[in-house]
């Protein structure tokens, strides 16, 4: 097992932040020319340069793309912190334990003897050396640097190709393997903190003078980690070395270019699952004996049938996202099919549901109804909550602590429906101020109970699913997706957490010019997400940046300190 | 009422599912399906057996053989012994061997006259049974010859737990029907049955004790043609009955066997709601082939875990037959049976590209006696 004692200081106890200049030993980016453009949008407004830990899919996805997705490793990672309604933003204000850099050296080891296996070394390894039994610096010299430059996402210097190529032949040496060496060092580079933490570098703007910019390749990570949700590839870094990156039609053609990727995919459902919580599937459980449909099966093909609706909808047909909330378009799984009372073919298939049918929009996914629930029955309040939170990106407060439940929780009771019974929290003016808030749309998601299943009556009283939404009301759930639909804050709440999922971090009130000037955009673009994406991407404030006013850790470290 | 089943059933795989038109009683289309998802041979038992089988249950093929060649000193060999009775598994004497003690080996059918089943031939006769619900004339003379045997005795028999288990277990055991031409799912003087080997398993439920409805079957039409077949029907107060007609099953018992069985004259009693139907399929065995069937499926050693002395089985089978007399001896070729069968909904599915699929329909001569 590898020890290294170089990454504590960096990270324990971390406060993060960034760097407006290269770090030392790390190879700078290519001169800014005065010729270079600044992108669209007000120019008036930076983003942060932030430093973020880079999360367990951004980590595989990274990997996935260098060495192939064959590769057999897990990454359990902690969780980040939900942070202005992204995991995503958490990145920037994690710190990282030392549990914590156990499971990276854990994972780093796993993917460093995949890659190193004899059914790898083969075609990842791009030569062979003279004998497998002992170093070969020449070698370890090919693949170290070429590999070091992807997961670093900046070329090394040569320094430390040095370092690494001796780290690897002292191994080698060690070990009598030319491979288990190689393998160390590849181990060193998958648990650094360049390769795990993103630090962005910032340098002056040439075309602005007093403005800062991210410099190419920490801009070239920012746009992949923002539409591919991995580190920059090749090509990107080249456009980064080249100055490609950062000249008007450079940027817009690498932009296009990312845009019309397959990793498209990818970045769009890390954004949705992000957005939408999708990281409560993780503790969903269903009473069994109430739901018996409901199986861990279920809750897996849950999460991706939402998931592949809005990849199918938004990348791969441009819809409108507003139009995911009435669209009767879905797909459905054997694990599914059940639930939704439709037949189901062999894998994932497309299926519309009729017109006519109450499954209309993402809010009757099971994906919806089911994580919104409790384990033995639906609840209009948590629904209400989550459209309100994740879909309106507004902030319903939290309960007090002393509410009284007895009433709503009694076994003996002899309420039939969950509308009598929020009906309950509405008569008394503590619980009032809120569940007005969020049951009055929750209620008409009623027809469905807590596993996602269609039903019109309740413990034998008819259900009344008629509600309202900030004074639209309609009579049933159809209603309720087409209020939602025409809800000013739909768009602009997708909008400002893209922005802060692509700038790494919430958006403040400096953000404001831009997600003014982001949400005319996006309705002039009849609300397509692919063109979202484009016009963050190339806008002035995803590339200018305020640096940091502080590089002082907050809490020193023993070797932090000058002797 | 003439719409084939066929076309009820055109939603394509690997296509976009078409959306379909649901009543609220399941029917879709006119159309319902279901898959079988438990079946054992009725046999009527009281909670400890002792009306039934008051003699106890019977000797398998370990006690048998204490009898028959106790260890008392006598020299015997291999061939003498365990060859004659692995040998009797496939040709049965006409009576049970004499053990040492000068009486043939005793096998014990169950009393009374109460069973479970189906009146097939339509008659009250001597040897019929009455049902529990006091329905009489019931026919189900396999239940005389095994219902003492442990074996065959639920709920932990261990030939009716298993040729169920490896039913629920094994694809190519799956076994489906669609009732189609259907009005109301309570009451509709005609529907067809068409009978369909499946080819997708069974849905388990959240806490795996049970199947639940709704899954999607994919009926088998390469290899399961031979099983496709359609009965008339009628629902009367949600209970469906068929007129006689003869089918297939794959029945195989054990590990990755493929067996058929014919159900002549089978006929289906089932009560239906749009999640279930239960109830029994009626039908004469062929006395051969179900023979031929225990003794592959079921080996001495698998027969001892539940007493089921195959030769003794056959015997009593053979003495009990009681329809499909030989043209030429007169003897009865088939004995009369009835399977307590459950099925969950599903939603049974073909290829579309491959057309329609035939059922053959009923071509059966009412059993005779």
């Amino acid at each position: 097992m590898r020890v290294y004692l170089n990454f504590l200081p960096a990270v324990v106890s971390l406060a993060l932040v960034a760097c407006s200049a290269p770090p030392a030993g790390r190879a700078p980016a290519p001169q800014a020319s005065a010729k270079d453009a600044v992108g669209p949008g007000p120019m008036d407004v930076t983003s942060p340069q932030r430093l973020r830990v880079m999360s367990s899919q951004q980590y595989t996805n990274t990997l996935f793309n260098i060495f192939g997705p064959d590769l057999k490793f897990d990454t359990r990672f902690p969780p980040l912190v939900r942070t202005g309604g992204l995991l995503g933003n958490g990145g920037a204000i994690a710190g990282v334990s030392d549990s914590q850099l156990e499971q990276y050296q854990r994972t780093a080891a796993l993917v460093a003897a995949e890659v190193t296996n004899p059914t790898h070394r083969t075609f990842l390894i791009p030569c062979k050396p003279v004998d497998e039994k002992s170093a070969d610096a020449a070698c370890a010299a090919k693949f170290l640097p070429a590999i070091g430059r992807l997961l670093y996402r900046h070329p090394l210097v040569p320094e430390q190709t040095e370092a690494l190529v001796k780290e690897a032949g002292e191994a080698a040496t060690r070990f009598k393997d030319f491979y288990a060496g190689l393998a160390y060092a590849l181990e060193g580079m998958l648990i650094s903190p360049e390769m795990l933490l993103i630090a962005e570098t910032s340098e002056p703007d040439p075309k602005r003078p007093g403005h800062q910019r991210l410099d190419a390749y920490s801009f070239a990570t920012r746009l992949s980690l923002f539409l591919w949700n991995a580190g920059p590839d090749s090509t990107l870094l080249d456009a980064a070395a080249s100055g490609e990156l950062y000249t008007p039609k450079g940027r817009a053609k690498i932009v296009d270019m990312m845009l019309a990727s397959p990793r498209l995919e990818s970045g769009v459902r890390a954004f949705f699952d992000d957005m939408f919580g999708f990281d409560d599937f993780a503790t969903l459980a269903k009473d069994a004996e109430t739901y018996p449909s409901f199986t861990g099966a279920t809750a897996a093909d849950a999460r991706e049938q939402t998931l592949r609706t809005l990849v199918d909808h938004l990348v791969a047909n441009n819809g409108d996202y507003r139009d995911l909330f009435t669209t009767r378009k879905t797909f459905v799984s054997t694990a599914l099919a059940p639930i939704y009372g439709v037949p189901a073919g062999r894998g994932w298939v497309p299926y519309e549901f009729p017109e006519g049918s109450p499954r209309t929009g993402i809010l009757t996914h099971i994906s919806f109804l089911a994580v919104h629930s409790h384990p033995g029955r639906s609840s209009p309040t948590l629904r209400g909550k989550a459209l309100r939170e994740l879909l309106l990106c507004q902030q319903v407060p939290r309960p007090p602590a002393n509410v009284d439940f007895s009433a709503v929780e009694n076994p003996k009771s002899t309420i039939k429906t969950q509308r009598e019974r929020v009906n309950l929290h509405l008569a008394n003016p503590v619980c009032a101020g809120c569940h007005k808030i969020t049951d009055p749309m929750g209620l008409a998601l009623e027809n469905f109970d807590g596993s996602g299943a269609y039903r019109t009556t309740e413990r034998g009283a008819p259900i009344d699913a008629s509600g309202n939404l900030d004074g639209k009301s309609f009579t049933d759930v159809v209603g309720l997706g087409r209020a939602l639909h025409d809800h000013p804050s739909l768009p602009t709440c997708l909008v400002e957490r893209v922005y802060s999922y692509g700038s790494g971090g919430t958006a403040n009130e400096q953000s404001k010019p831009m997600l003014t000037y982001l949400n005319q955009e996006f309705a002039a673009h009849g609300y397509r997400l692919p063109s979202l994406l484009r016009t963050i991407a190339m806008s002035n404030a995803f590339s200018e940046v305020k640096p940091p006013e502080t590089r002082t850790a907050s809490v020193p470290t023993q070797s932090s300190q000058t002797k | 009422m003439t719409t084939s089943s066929t076309r009820l059933i055109a939603t394509a795989l690997g296509l976009a599912l078409l959306p379909h038109v649901a009543l609220a009683d399941g029917v879709t289309n006119r159309a319902i399906g279901y898959v079988l998802t438990d079946k054992h041979w009725a046999v009527y038992q009281t909670p400890n057996g002792k009306a039934e089988c008051p003699n106890g249950m019977n000797d398998g093929p370990r006690e048998q053989f204490k009898i028959l060649f106790p260890e008392d000193g006598t020299k015997r060999t291999m061939m003498d012994t365990q060859f004659v009775r692995e040998g009797e598994n496939w040709f049965p004497a006409e009576n049970e061997p004499i053990a040492p003690n000068g009486k043939p080996l005793p096998y014990y059918e169950p009393q009374g006259k109460t069973g479970v089943g189906l009146n097939l031939d339509g008659k009250v006769g001597p040897n019929d049974f009455t049902s529990p619900a006091g329905e009489t004339g019931i026919d189900n003379q396999l239940y005389r010859a095994v219902g003492c045997v442990a074996g065959f005795r639920g709920p932990d028999g261990a030939y009716t737990f298993f040729q169920n288990d490896y039913m629920q277990r094994q694809i190519f055991n799956r076994v489906l029907i669609e009732i189609t031409d259907v009005d109301d799912l309570n009451n509709d003087p005609d529907v067809t049955v068409t009978t369909y080997r499946g080819f997708s398993p069974l849905l388990n439920s959240a806490n795996g004790k049970d199947f639940i409805p709704g899954g999607t079957q994919k009926i088998d039409e390469r290899w399961g043609k031979r099983y496709i077949h359609s009965f008339k029907g009628r629902i009367v107060n949600g209970t469906l009955t068929t007129d006689p007609a003869d089918t297939k099953i794959p029945f195989a018992d054990t590990f990755d066997t493929n067996v058929d069985l014919t159900l002549k004259a089978a006929r289906f009693n089932l009560k239906l709601t749009p999640t279930t139907a239960e109830g029994l399929i009626g039908t004469y065995l062929d006395l051969k082939e179900w023979h031929h069937h225990l003794a592959i499926n079921w080996t001495t050693h698998h027969a001892s875990y539940g007493q089921q002395s195959i030769p003794s089985i056959i015997r009593a089978m053979r003495r009990l037959a009681d329809a499909y007399p030989d043209p030429v001896t007169g003897k009865m070729t088939a004995i009369s049976a009835a399977l307590d069968v459950k099925f969950v909904q599903a939603y049974i599915l073909r290829d579309a590209k491959k057309g329609p699929v035939a059922a053959v329909p009923a071509a059966t001569a009412p059993a005779e006696r």
